[in-house]
């Protein structure tokens, strides 16, 4: 068993970040069954029943000049699952998405997920990261080739860190859908895939990219 | 002489190849629709019965091309006379008919090579021609009027109705709204930027001076949360203290 | 992955560090022990460059590998506080340039021969600040004990017929947490305990001179 020295680390130090395509869309939860039964037919593993996810995502910020508001932040976002409390936690990056370029049909952003033991909240604390907003994320997901579809029910938390049922309201009436594919930089084909994807779930649910900063 | 007789030959040759190909692959369309109906009749639907007529009058039509074109010389110039008829079996016309006709005799050619209509046939024929030729011009003008009327009476229902179906099908589609655009702006803004997740903290009041930036919202929300006008009821808890102040 | 001693061994006047590590090597295969490849820890140090108050030191973390765990990143704040993540991390450290800075020339290495003796895996390497020689590394695995605690009393005496009286007590960070399921993350703090006392000597050294 060769450690492999300083040379493995440095060759990670400072991986190609991975881009995460995505196009984002809703639908309201009365109609929600309908898209889960179709999208059971189109993607992978049709005979298992949908798989169930429950997360506690919370993002942290933290501010270079703590003293303007117009100052550059940067936003990570801590991700655990409240139904597997042995899986470990994970930091994702997003970075920002570029948009303008009217060729490419899904939002692309740099994207880096990280898996990390349980006290990322105190340690991001600890180098000055404070919360900025939580949520919890519950729903469906789904997988085709490496297309990855998510149904979920975003709620909010009425009081900070409580995740139980009973503290949770839900922010609106539908069930947001994802459609993301994680993939080394530089392949653009991805778009095409996803933009097929799309169609087929038309007009239940239009699938579409948005620019996030035209946000309100 | 020679030299244009052959080439002549030649043309027919060529033509009468081109023919044979085209009146086989009609056959073989005749003999599997046949089949289709004598196994299939009882999964049978009128599309399909559809289909195959449609693929019969297609490979008509391009029989049709062919003896239109230019490349077939004018066959009604040619006579197709037998030499010789026998009684006995022809191995070789077996060979080549794939068993249907078995020896070329006097039963055979009076009707496969035929030029005029049967005698009865020839009769019915005559018969109908003589009746449309006594037929007076004015009966003659008010039942193609008639005939007109009728028929564009007939299209107009069958159009009507077609508008009527298409509608309906259509309402189905649009009606049933299954997203709101409203609700897809607020679920990408809170998974993206947290908005109407923010918890009014009260030591962010200080930091309200500044110009609102597109990216400032994450401080302005904040205390205005309260008074945010949404269609959606959201019961803000104010703590006394965010609990995630630093020290 | 066991209970893991480390200790720093003091290299005695008039002798280079190479000699002396040669020395332990042989002592180490005169035991039995069986060559089994090399290892190597490093440190980086990432200090903060937000505009905090004047008074306050800035926040430094520091990032360590450990190539008994490649696929992991341990990143250490100054209050001790471990995060054990996967090697992605480097990676969200440079994201963060603009936050935290990496400090030029303050890259710490132990490096050296690994050894296998049953149950046990022991390690000599030298210690180098930015390429400088700076002291000895032991380094003593139980792999089947998880407590230090039940395991401590087997540990000392192959320590002492390895390094002598340098290891009477156990680390200082493993001994205030004796009774804990042990995890990388103490081993990889040993480290970053003796790394920092090797830096605060030779900076002691550098303002004697």
């Amino acid at each position: 068993m060769e450690g492999a020295g300083t040379s493995y680390s440095n060759a990670f130090r400072f991986v190609a970040p991975l881009q995460e395509h995505l196009l984002q869309g809703s639908i309201l939860d009365a109609h929600c069954e309908v898209l889960l039964h179709r999208l059971r037919g189109l993607c992978d593993n049709a005979d298992t029943t949908p798989e169930t996810f429950s997360d506690y995502e919370a993002v942290y910020q933290l501010k270079n000049n703590l003293a303007t508001p117009a100052s550059q932040y940067i936003l990570l976002r801590v991700r655990q699952a409240l139904d597997h409390p042995e899986a470990p936690h994970h930091i994702r990056y997003l970075g920002q998405a570029e948009v303008g370029d009217k060729s490419r049909h899904t939002l692309v952003r740099a994207c880096f997920d990280v898996a990390c033991s349980s006290n990322v909240r105190d340690f991001l604390n600890e180098l000055g990261f404070k919360l900025d907003h939580e949520y919890v994320a519950r729903g469906y997901f789904f997988h085709k080739g490496r297309m990855k579809v998510m149904v979920s029910k975003i709620y909010r938390m009425q009081q900070p860190g409580k995740t139980d049922q009973n503290t949770l309201e839900p922010i609106t009436q539908s069930h947001m859908v994802e459609l993301s594919v994680v993939a080394p930089m530089g392949q653009d084909s991805i778009g095409e895939e996803m933009k097929n994807f799309a169609e087929q779930l038309k007009p239940l649910v239009v699938l579409e990219k948005f620019d996030h900063k035209r946000l309100p | 002489m020679q030299a244009p007789q052959s080439k002549e030959e030649k043309q027919l040759d060529a033509g009468l190849e081109g023919l044979i190909t085209k009146v086989h692959d009609l056959k073989n369309q005749i003999a599997a629709f046949i089949n289709k109906l004598e196994t299939e009749y009882e999964t049978l639907n009128w599309p399909s019965m559809l289909d195959n007529f449609a693929l019969m009058s297609g490979q008509l039509n391009s029989l049709k091309q062919l003896l239109r074109g230019d490349k077939m010389p004018a066959l009604r110039n040619f006579v197709l006379f037998p030499v010789l008829l026998s009684q006995d079996p022809d191995p070789h016309l077996e060979k080549l008919t794939e068993g249907r006709v078995v020896s070329c005799n006097h039963d055979l050619v009076p009707d496969y090579l035929r030029t005029k209509p049967e005698p009865e046939v020839e009769e019915k024929i005559n018969l109908i021609a003589n009746k449309a030729a006594n037929v007076n011009i004015e009966t003659a003008t008010k039942q193609l009027n008639s005939l007109n009327k009728i028929t564009s009476n007939l299209l107009d229902i069958i159009n009507s109705s077609k508008d009527e179906w298409e509608n309906d099908a259509g309402q189905k589609g649009s009606q049933p709204q299954t997203s709101q655009q409203q609700d897809t702006t607020n679920l990408v803004a809170a998974v993206t930027k947290g908005l109407r997740l923010r918890r009014p903290d009260p030591s962010m009041q200080q930091m309200q001076a500044g110009p609102i930036h597109s990216m400032q919202q994450v401080q302005n929300p904040r205390p205005g949360m309260g008074k945010m006008p949404s269609a959606i009821k959201t019961n803000i808890k104010s703590g006394s203290a965010h609990p995630y102040q630093r020290p | 992955m066991g209970v893991t001693c480390v200790y720093s061994y003091p290299v005695p006047d008039g002798k280079s560090g190479q000699a002396v590590v040669e020395i332990l090597q042989r002592q180490i295969e005169l035991l039995g022990a069986l060559r089994s490849g090399h290892f190597c820890v490093d440190c980086d140090t990432f200090q903060s460059i937000l505009q905090t108050s004047i008074n306050v030191q800035p926040k430094t973390v520091y990032i360590l590998h450990n190539s008994e765990q490649p696929a992991s990143c341990f990143a250490i704040t100054d209050t001790s506080l471990c995060l054990t993540a996967d090697t992605l991390f480097d990676g969200l450290m440079h994201q963060l340039k603009n936050y935290y800075q990496q400090r030029k020339n303050a890259k710490m290495e132990a490096k050296g021969q690994r050894y296998e003796l049953g149950d046990f895996i022991l390690k000599v390497g030298s210690a180098s600040l930015a390429g400088s020689f700076k002291g000895i590394i032991v380094e003593v695995e139980y792999c089947p004990c998880m407590v230090a605690v039940d395991c401590w009393g087997l540990m000392k005496e192959l320590l002492q017929s390895v390094v002598g009286s340098v290891a009477d007590q156990p680390p200082p960070i493993l001994k205030n947490r004796q009774d804990e399921l042990y995890s990388p993350s103490i081993t990889v703090s040993q480290y970053l305990d003796i790394f920092n006392n090797f830096r605060k000597l030779s900076a002691t050294n550098q303002i004697g001179r």
